[in-house]
């Protein structure tokens, strides 16, 4: 309702089609709608995936989310907090709400690391992320994150879908339902999960919600078969394959020459040659013979810390040169210290996450900037929250969830470089200066990739749903370049 | 510009003209019979729905297409019906049915097979978002959930009435004596998402209402009521003080607790009550005989008198301690544990939230007694075997496998206890929460690890446990399970802790308050009624387990309006209400009942009123959706303004009252609409219609449909010959390939399994588990269960194929497929008929019989295949044909 153009009845006239049963399909009303110049000049790749016209011209055409699962600490990591250090183990007045309730004392637990400052901007960042840190004048780190929710399952669906409330579509899933998919070979929205299992809540990370579900997210793995069923099974040739498939198209062709009026049936037919070139094409996609050594050494395919992230970084960027949208790459899986939820041994836990994926994340920023493709491309990194500066338990140096203000960064894109913005409070809890709500984010992202993230919106249960929510949020203008 | 535009630009304008009269708005007028419309070609009309649709047809100078032939007519009246493919039997039967009324006796014999229910529920269950787990973290299991599934299809299948079905489920709970089966239906109130763990309790306490709240408005009458929940609705007449008056029908509901209540069966109560009489008057009488045989010792201090080690009688008060009448050994009071009058002197009421801490007083042998009265049920479920699952009543546990013991009160008034390391479990029967004071008696020796439980004097279970000192405890706790376990709420009296096991006689003479005491154990031993006694046995009430609706109580709490939907900023306080733009009187008289406010039966009795504006026309709306592939208003949810006109409003508004006239039986309008010319044409293109009219809102042609997700996951079952057609029961497990479960957060416990027959049940009773996307099922469109879904997409897309091509699914169907066709029949060229056959549902054709013969032919030839491969290969591509997947 706040967009003029295209609407009536609050909706756009494709939505008010989807909506009027007429269903949602590939091909479905493509010429009309092509004649009332909804799908630009673009008539070749129809459907629901077909490029559609962004808002206005984009900064980025591709966005790799590095998602930390658990929540990484900040002040353990980019955000500097050097009055944090000498009151290690001291019980301090500070009001907190994480995992085990509202506290109104903590006993501080100091930060395990010491932090340098890089680069020509000379931001600080700590002894966990030496590669990163190297890369800081690409980076835009915003200080003053916050979500409303300080738990995993809530805050999971805030940061992927922009709701603590199940039900709403993922970031990816608005990415494609917006702008469509440039290589109709691959999926638009790739997920790739830790090796030890998905993030708590699995599908509904990457979950369409209310939109159809050819806007969800597929999970691609970095091995063997990339995607579910994308292998012809064993004992079955390419070309016996094929001669399946000419069989099948002679089989629907005949049963659609009386039917010629129907689009889904034709639509139906090309999803099968479509489905045979991305068995050809996907699997290339994730074939790294062709990496230089230089380019493995450089993700650190040679060390089995950081192989598994490192690999995942390389097929984002191979999967952004081939033209795929969004691509999400989870740092940790399953529960506890699986992840980033470091409520046990904060050195052990943020060790082992940050020693496998610091290496290959500075290899992608610098490999994306080498090949050009950095200023096209906005890599995002960040977990669903933070983590307290104080101590969760009696004993230990495990932190507490921390929602009130976390540390998040953006890379390329369009996005100013070299920055810090906003800033938590001197024990780093909670944001105190331009603090800026997990829409704010997502705003950004939309912003950068062409779509005004006030005016992307979906007809659903009699509201034009937005990511931003119905309130809508800006991008952040002082990240953008 | 499409008829479709044209029109929605009208309301458009209409709307934004400022002209809106809430008395005109289509959906809102009181519902009247139209007269059923004069039309020229009166010999195509079967019934009066044509009349309206030819009308219309005649009106845009259209003519109805041609009647489809028989095999797509009953193909497509199946699957409307069961969502399954005719058999070969049945498709040959009507064919050779020459009588004049052969479909009308198709349609009869579909109606009343229970694959009706089965199909059809699906319908409704997409309206309720019903999902069998809650989402979240631990994406907990719904338990019991199924059973609200069953119930469904029954009702279905038994035509229940509308009004039946919606009152049942909106306060099923809330009918004077309600059955089971209406406990399990107010399963509604529970189908939502639901985070055990939300950052804002009461909030999200309101999420949930609101949802309860907009899927009943939605599913039942097309309101967007959550809309307005946090502003006044943008477009329709409806406040946000409207939207929390309705609101306040649902807001004494409690919050889920994720537990499943356990409840009578039906009859059980008055069956119990005999037995239990009978077993009163039994126990009595052989307590009188006891009482006689132990009164004639003569009393002294028995030989091994076992030694009292510390008691707490609770006749002597302090606020600060539990004391002990033996000793020092006195016990910290944790809250407020006041005295009551009890089963002797005084007793210790605990109110759930306060508790007292003893020393840790025995480790070796003891027996630990008391008697014990409440009216609540204790904590954890029926089916669990550990007793630190209940609600405390004294109780040493420390969590993990160590020496610990202790005495609960459990679920459905069950007194349980147990050991550990080994974990041991001992459970009386239920029903001891019955507001009479009870006899506990836990005994514990060392030296054979055996530990005993008595209730009420008599043995009820015996274990060995361990035989090491249970010195796990630091202390122990009286009324609370540890650590942070739930209080009990009740009486305790004349807890005492002895130092040795006692022997049966010997609790017996504790129970019973026997003269001579423990002195008199053996001449009550000796006594036939001692073994009388322990042969009785309390009668069971025979018992279920239902997840159920629960309220606060018969006092609803206040209700405001919550400004901009944030619960914690109360706004104009409300009482329950309708909304005013629909007219008409409002609900009835509201009266509570003992458990609850009473407040959701006026509602439903004001929905499924016989002149309500809304209910009838939705309802009528979305039995034409699901034949005709959309409603006569295209938003099933949503006859507001942000919804689409009908096509056809008189039609609708026919159908309406022909609802009521019917007696609301949904088996009858099936009958009438499927009965229709209008259903019976065919759904070929008419080139001038089709260009005037692509949307077929004239209903010019039958349109053409996809398949559902589950009528394709059923259909290749039933192609395979392995369909099994069972219903009912708890959902099952078919396998999901590794690279799905690895998505789950606990790769391990995704997932559950199947034998073979159950994981070819049909895709309703399939495990629907929110955060595990079933690969298949959701890839063809089946609803998002997060919020009401009134329509499903129907998208083309190349996961479908890539599934349907090489999916472990399909691949071992198209096998079965295959074998099915080596059984049944003998050559080549017969069984690609047959396939062809099966899988269309109609005639094979030569050229499509020769084209696959020719491709076994050639896999055997180029590609080295034998003929159960080749013909393996030619059933995969049957199941992929788009012939199969669409009908018509």
């Amino acid at each position: 309702m706040n967009d003029p153009t295209n609407t009536f009845c609050g909706r756009t006239r494709r939505e008010f089609l989807w909506q009027a049963g007429a269903g949602f399909t590939a091909l479905g009303l493509t010429d009309a709608l092509s004649r009332d110049g909804f799908f630009g000049d673009d008539r070749k790749a129809a459907g629901p995936l077909a490029p559609k016209p962004p808002h206005h011209a984009p900064k980025a055409r591709a966005c790799i989310f590095l998602f930390m699962y658990g929540g990484p600490s900040q002040v353990d990591t980019f955000d500097y907090k050097p009055k944090l250090y000498p009151l290690d183990g001291k019980t301090i007045d500070i009001k907190t709400k994480g995992r085990g309730g509202s506290k109104n004392q903590g006993r501080v637990v100091g930060p395990k690391w010491n932090f340098k400052q890089y680069g020509q901007c000379g931001r600080w960042v700590s002894d966990l992320f030496p590669h990163v840190g190297r890369c800081v004048d690409d980076l835009a780190f915003v200080h003053s994150m916050y979500a409303e929710s300080p738990l995993h399952g809530s805050a999971m669906l805030m940061m992927n879908s922009g709701r603590i409330l199940s039900g709403a579509p993922c970031l990816g899933s608005w990415v494609n339902y917006g702008l469509g998919t440039e290589n109709q070979d691959l999926p638009g929205f790739v997920v790739m999960l830790d090796p030890s299992g998905g993030p708590i809540s699995g599908a509904k990370n990457w979950n369409s919600g209310f939109m159809p579900a050819v806007y969800q997210g597929t999970v691609l793995r970095p091995h063997g078969e990339p995607i579910l069923d994308l292998a012809i099974p064993a004992g079955m040739t390419v070309r016996e394959q094929r001669r399946l498939l000419d069989a099948l198209r002679e089989q629907n062709d005949a049963h659609l020459a009386p039917r010629s009026d129907d689009s889904n049936l034709a639509a139906r037919i090309q999803s099968y040659e479509l489905a045979f070139r991305m068995q050809a094409h996907a699997p290339e996609a994730i074939d790294l013979a062709n990496e230089s050594a230089a380019t493995r050494t450089l993700y650190g395919l040679d060390d089995p810390r950081t192989e598994d992230f490192g690999r995942k970084c390389l097929l984002a960027r191979r999967l952004v040169e081939r033209g795929v949208r969004f691509i999400q790459i989870y740092s940790g899986g399953n529960h506890n210290d699986y992840n980033w939820d470091a409520h046990g041994d904060l050195v052990i836990n943020h060790e082992k996450h940050a020693g496998a994926t610091d290496r290959p994340i500075a290899a992608l920023l610098q490999d994306l900037k080498q090949r050009g493709l950095l200023e096209s491309t906005i890599v995002v990194w960040g977990g669903e929250f933070g983590r307290q500066p104080t101590a969760e338990y009696a004993e230990g140096t495990g932190r507490d969830h921390d929602s009130a203000g976390f540390t998040m960064w953006l890379a390329g894109g369009g996005i100013r470089g070299g920055m810090a913005l906003g800033a938590t409070d001197e024990l780093g809890y909670q944001a105190v200066e331009r603090p800026l709500h997990v829409k704010h984010l997502h705003a950004t992202i939309l912003q950068q990739m062409g779509l005004d993230p006030n005016r992307l919106s979906f007809f659903h249960a009699g509201l034009a749903q937005r990511l931003v929510g119905t309130e809508g949020a800006q991008p952040v203008r002082e990240l953008i370049a | 510009m499409p008829h479709a535009f044209r029109s929605a630009f009208a309301v458009s304008a209409f709307v934004v003209a400022g002209v809106a009269q809430e008395d005109a708005w289509w959906a809102y007028r009181p519902l009247q019979r139209p007269p059923v419309p004069a039309v020229q070609n009166a010999a195509w009309v079967q019934n009066p729905i044509d009349a309206f649709v030819l009308a219309g047809l005649e009106a845009r100078g259209f003519t109805p297409a041609a009647a489809a032939d028989r095999h797509a007519l009953l193909r497509r009246v199946t699957y409307g019906l069961t969502g399954l493919p005719p058999t070969p039997e049945e498709i040959a039967a009507f064919v050779a049915d020459d009588a004049p009324d052969a479909y009308e006796r198709v349609v009869d014999r579909l109606l009343a097979s229970p694959q009706y229910g089965v199909k059809w529920a699906q319908h409704w269950l997409d309206l309720v978002r019903y999902a069998e787990t809650d989402g979240y973290e631990r994406d907990r299991k719904k338990p019991f959930v199924w059973r609200y599934r069953d119930w469904v299809v029954d009702a279905l299948n038994a035509d229940m009435p509308w009004h039946e079905f919606v009152q049942t489920q909106l306060a099923g709970d809330e009918k004077p004596e309600p059955r089971v089966a209406d406990l399990v239906a107010t399963g509604f109130y529970r189908l939502g998402i639901w985070d055990d763990e939300p950052t804002d309790p009461e909030q999200h306490r309101y999420d949930d209402l609101d949802s309860i709240a907009d899927t009943t408005a939605r599913s039942l009458l097309a309101i967007s009521m959550g809309c307005a929940r946090c502003h006044d609705h943008k477009k329709d007449p409806l406040s946000q003080k409207e939207y929390h008056a309705f609101l306040a029908f649902f807001e004494n509901v409690r919050p889920y607790d994720l537990a499943a209540r356990t409840v009578p069966v039906d009859g059980a109560r008055a069956q119990f009550e005999r037995s239990l009489a009978d077993y009163t008057t039994a126990r009595s009488d052989a307590v009188a005989a006891l009482r006689m045989a132990a009164a004639a010792v003569v009393p002294g201090e028995a030989a091994n008198a076992p030694k009292l080690v510390a008691a707490y009688p609770g006749d002597r008060g302090s606020a600060t301690e539990l004391l002990d009448a033996v000793g020092e050994r006195h016990g910290a009071m944790r809250g407020q544990i006041v005295q009551v009058p009890g089963h002797r002197g005084q007793a210790l009421r605990f109110d759930g939230d306060d508790h007292a801490e003893l020393p840790r007083l025995v480790e070796d042998s003891f027996t630990v007694s008391f008697f014990v009265r409440s009216d609540r049920p204790g904590a954890g479920n029926g089916n669990d075997t550990r007793w630190f699952t209940g609600t405390g009543l004294v109780d040493g546990e420390v969590s993990g496998i160590v020496r610990d013991w202790g005495i609960a009160w459990h679920s459905d008034g069950r007194i349980v206890a147990g050991s550990g390391d080994p974990e041991t479990f001992l459970a009386s029967g239920p029903g001891h929460h019955d507001g009479q004071w009870h006899h506990v008696a836990f005994t514990r020796d060392r030296d054979s690890g055996r530990i005993a439980l008595y209730v009420d004097g008599v043995l009820v279970g015996e274990a060995t446990g361990s035989k090491a000192a249970l010195t796990a405890p630091p202390h122990l706790v009286v009324g609370r399970m540890r650590p942070g376990g739930r209080g009990f709420r009740g009486d305790l009296d004349e807890l005492a802790f002895h130092d040795r096991a006692l022997s049966g006689p010997e609790v017996a003479a504790l129970a019973f308050d026997l003269p001579g005491g423990f002195a008199a154990a053996e001449a009550i031993a000796a006594s036939p009624a001692f073994a009388r006694l322990a042969a009785l046995r309390r009668p069971d009430l025979e018992t279920t387990e239902v997840l159920a609706v629960t309220e606060f109580g018969s006092e609803p709490p206040a209700a405001f309006v919550r400004l901009r939907g944030n619960v914690h900023s109360k706004g104009p306080q409300v009482e329950p209400g309708v909304p005013s733009m629909l007219g008409g009187e409002g609900v009835g008289p509201v009266r509570a009942t003992p458990q609850s406010a009473g407040r959701r039966t006026a509602l439903a009795q004001w929905i499924t009123r016989p002149d309500h504006v809304l209910t009838w026309r939705v309802l009528a709306n979305r039995l034409w959706q699901h034949h005709f592939g959309r409603g006569l208003s295209r938003s099933t949810n949503d006859f507001g303004r942000l919804g689409d006109v009908p096509t056809h409003p008189e039609l609708l508004d026919w159908l309406a009252c022909e609802v009521l006239a019917r007696g609301q039986s949904l088996k009858a309008m099936h009958r009438l609409i499927v009965h229709s010319a209008a259903f019976r044409m065919g759904s070929d293109a008419e080139p001038k219609a089709l260009a005037a009219d692509p949307l077929n809102d004239a209903f010019w042609r039958f349109d053409r449909r996809r398949l559902t997700a589950e009528e394709v996951r059923d259909s290749v079952l039933a192609m395979a010959g392995v369909l099994n057609l069972e219903r009912g029961g708890p959902s099952v497990y078919p396998p999901l390939p590794p690279e799905v479960l690895a998505t789950s957060s606990r790769p391990d416990e995704a997932w559950g399994e199947a034998t073979p027959e159950q994981a070819a049940r049909r895709s309703l009773f399939v495990h629907v588990k929110r955060s595990l996307a079933e690969p298949l099922l959701a890839s063809f469109d089946r609803a998002d269960t997060d919020a009401s879904c009134p329509v499903r997409f129907a998208t083309v897309q190349p996961t479908q194929a890539l599934t349907m091509l090489n999916g472990d699914f399909a691949q071992a169907h198209a096998a079965a497929f295959a074998a099915r066709l080596l059984r049944e029949t003998s050559g080549l060229r017969a069984q690609l008929t047959r396939g062809l056959e099966l899988v269309t549902q109609r005639p094979a054709r030569a050229a499509d019989v020769d084209r696959l013969v020719l491709l076994a032919r050639e896999l055997r030839a180029d590609h080295g295949r034998d003929e159960a491969q080749a013909l393996q290969r030619c059933c995969l591509v049957l199941l992929n044909a788009n012939e199969f997947v669409f009908l018509d």
